[in-house]
């Protein structure tokens, strides 16, 4: 019989070999690429010493094709639990050393049970994705483990925040993983996603593409708008995944940390008064407006590289994070087609799931016209942000800075829609329709049967202008709450934050509102 | 040397074109305007490179997705 001594130093012994992980040669490899591996990212991650591994000892159980005689370190998922700046976060990270951190059975079980974990205690779960993909020797047991683990996201999904690491390859209907997370993070030289390879698309339909092109980070962060975050490496994933948590709360129940800030609430941006251009019809850079009114000029922006029309992403007032969403009319006029309804409809959805008020910076003249838009669905995809803003119930308030026309006026979060404040600057432009266009629909028959056509037409033109395309019509019936200087916009959001922290909503019982999707 | 096609990013006219073929123009230059949307929209380039092709004229009233230029970069 064993001592306990013995038993003590067999047990140091097998943990010790689980932890060195997989096959020498792919973390040579890995190393030699600038990756690191698994426990390095776990490691680089979690406060140091915080971490408690749940799991390590898991093994598969299948017998086919030699599996039985196969060691897979901790089934090539190291999953647990830890503190990130001081705050509670459970964890999972692929290990491609061993195995290729292919999905089995129990690599399945692992992975779930991590995100059922999360929702339990109430903390935000981090996936770190590097796969070879399925199992394929483990057959059916694999192929029913998919759904374990998405079952478990999306049932955590509204609970805890879901942030997915694509680090590595993740190919196939796993990364329906990654996909349906809050936000994925995306490294620019390793992480590859699909919903199959360059190999597949060649022998199924033909295509020739590489891997790069068809998987990698433009193909996301640019294309598809599945992406969030572009990281230059591992660990910039995973410093720019820390510093997104920071403005999220662990979970559905709690509101998002305040944190300190020597910035004063009440600054005034004298820049701004200045900032919007004589001609409606010449684009200024709303990123100024956003960086000179938030804590700090700290603006951490979401999907960047996506529907650059229009502008979502993180920032504090007075130390309270927040959800902004704007117009860039910079970029393609700023209107809003099918990506940027979805880019800026999911992002509401999110900041409301997890108590985080929103701010809307408008200068929008409209949702895109013409068949191209028309036929890509523009009154489904533009509906989502209608949805969005009526289903929230977090502070909405809403800056109209220049252009508010039409469907733009509520897409973008008006009274009407469910705006708790509305203030507009003294350049903002109110209305149905664009002058030039009212004009020549109103006075239609006038013009056409005027002598001097082009002066009818302008004089028609300068009087809507003047009637109705500005913001005074709006104040004047209490959609809009004031008229402000620009220079007082970081003031009046403080304030109306500060009004607005404990805004509570009560509706009648139902499941969810009928989206459209 | 690789190309860039630029595409039109959103229906409209095309008021005004800014180079030529043959410059070499650096990334974030005006390339052309396009009027949509009640807004004169520069449209920049995204490489720094040199102009191969021009395949849009002011006055043309063009559609998303269609070549605006092509840069060699």
């Amino acid at each position: 019989m064993a001592t306990t001594a013995e038993l003590i130093e067999k047990y140091k012994e097998r943990r010790e070999k689980i932890k060195q992980m997989g096959e020498p040669k792919v973390l040579e490899n890995r190393r030699k690429a600038g990756q690191l591996s698994a426990r390095e990212r776990i490691d680089y991650f979690f406060d140091p010493g915080t971490f408690t591994e749940l799991g390590l000892f898991i093994k598969h159980r299948t017998a086919a094709f030699g599996l039985d005689k196969r060691e897979v370190p901790a089934e090539g998922i190291i999953t647990g639990y830890g503190k990130v700046n001081g705050r509670h976060v459970v964890a999972s990270a692929e290990d491609y050393s061993s195995m290729a951190g292919t999905f089995g059975e129990y690599h399945g079980k692992k992975f779930a049970h991590a995100l059922d974990f999360a929702k339990e205690v109430g903390w935000p779960c981090i996936s770190m994705n590097d796969s070879g993909g399925a199992r394929l020797q483990e057959g059916m047991d694999t192929l029913e483990s998919y759904g374990w683990l998405f079952r478990a996201q999306i049932l955590a999904s509204g609970i805890v925040p879901q942030i997915s690491l694509l680090m590595g390859p993740c190919l196939g209907g796993q990364a329906y993983h990654p996909v349906m997370q809050d936000f994925l993070i995306q490294c620019r030289h390793t992480g590859f996603m699909g919903i199959a390879g360059p190999a597949f698309a060649k022998t199924q339909i033909g295509e020739e593409i590489t891997l790069e092109e068809l998987s990698g980070w433009k193909a996301h962060a640019v294309r598809s708008g599945q992406t969030h975050i572009v990281a230059e490496d591992d660990k910039d994933a995973l410093d720019k995944c820390k510093h997104l948590l920071s403005f999220l709360p662990s979970n559905n129940k709690q509101k998002p940390l305040r944190t300190e800030t020597k910035d004063d609430p009440e600054r005034t941006v004298p820049e701004l008064d200045a900032l919007i251009p004589d001609r409606p019809t010449h684009p200024f850079d709303m990123l100024k407006v956003i960086t000179s009114v938030v804590d700090d000029s700290h603006f951490f922006e979401i999907m960047k590289d996506y529907a650059r029309n229009c502008i979502i992403g993180f920032a504090r007032f007075n130390g309270r994070p927040a959800g902004i969403v704007a117009n860039q009319s910079m970029q393609a006029a700023g209107i809003i087609d099918v990506n940027a309804a979805d880019k800026m409809a999911r992002f509401i959805r999110f900041c409301d799931l997890f108590n985080i008020p929103l701010i809307s910076l408008q200068d929008c003249p409209g949702y895109m016209i013409g068949s191209e838009q028309d036929w890509k669905g523009i009154l489904r995809h533009g509906a989502k942000l209608l949805y969005s803003w009526a289903d929230a119930t977090v502070p909405l308030i809403s800056i109209i800075v220049r252009k508010s026309y039409a469907g733009a006026h509520y897409g973008m979060l008006d009274k009407a829609i469910g705006a708790d404040l509305v203030f507009a600057w003294p350049t903002a432009r109110v209305t149905i329709v664009g002058a030039e266009t009212a004009a020549s629909v109103i006075f239609a028959k006038e013009i056409k049967e005027a002598e001097n056509q082009q002066e009818v037409r302008a004089k028609r033109i300068e009087e809507y202008d003047e009637l109705y395309e500005n913001p005074y019509r709006g104040a004047e019936r209490g959609y809009i709450d004031d008229i402000i200087m620009p220079s007082d916009t970081r003031k009046m959001i403080n304030r109306a934050l500060d009004v607005l922290e404990n805004k509570t909503v009560a509706r009648p019982w139902k499941k969810y509102s009928n989206i459209n999707l | 040397m690789p190309l860039e096609i630029m595409e039109v990013p959103l229906a409209g006219k095309v008021l005004e074109v800014n180079v030529n073929p043959g410059d070499k123009i650096a990334e974030g230059s005006q390339v052309c305007t396009i009027e949509s949307m009640k807004m004169e929209n520069p449209i920049l380039a995204p490489v720094s490179g040199v102009v191969k092709e021009i395949k849009v004229s002011p006055g043309q009233v063009i559609k998303a997705g269609e070549t605006i230029a092509v840069i060699e970069y």
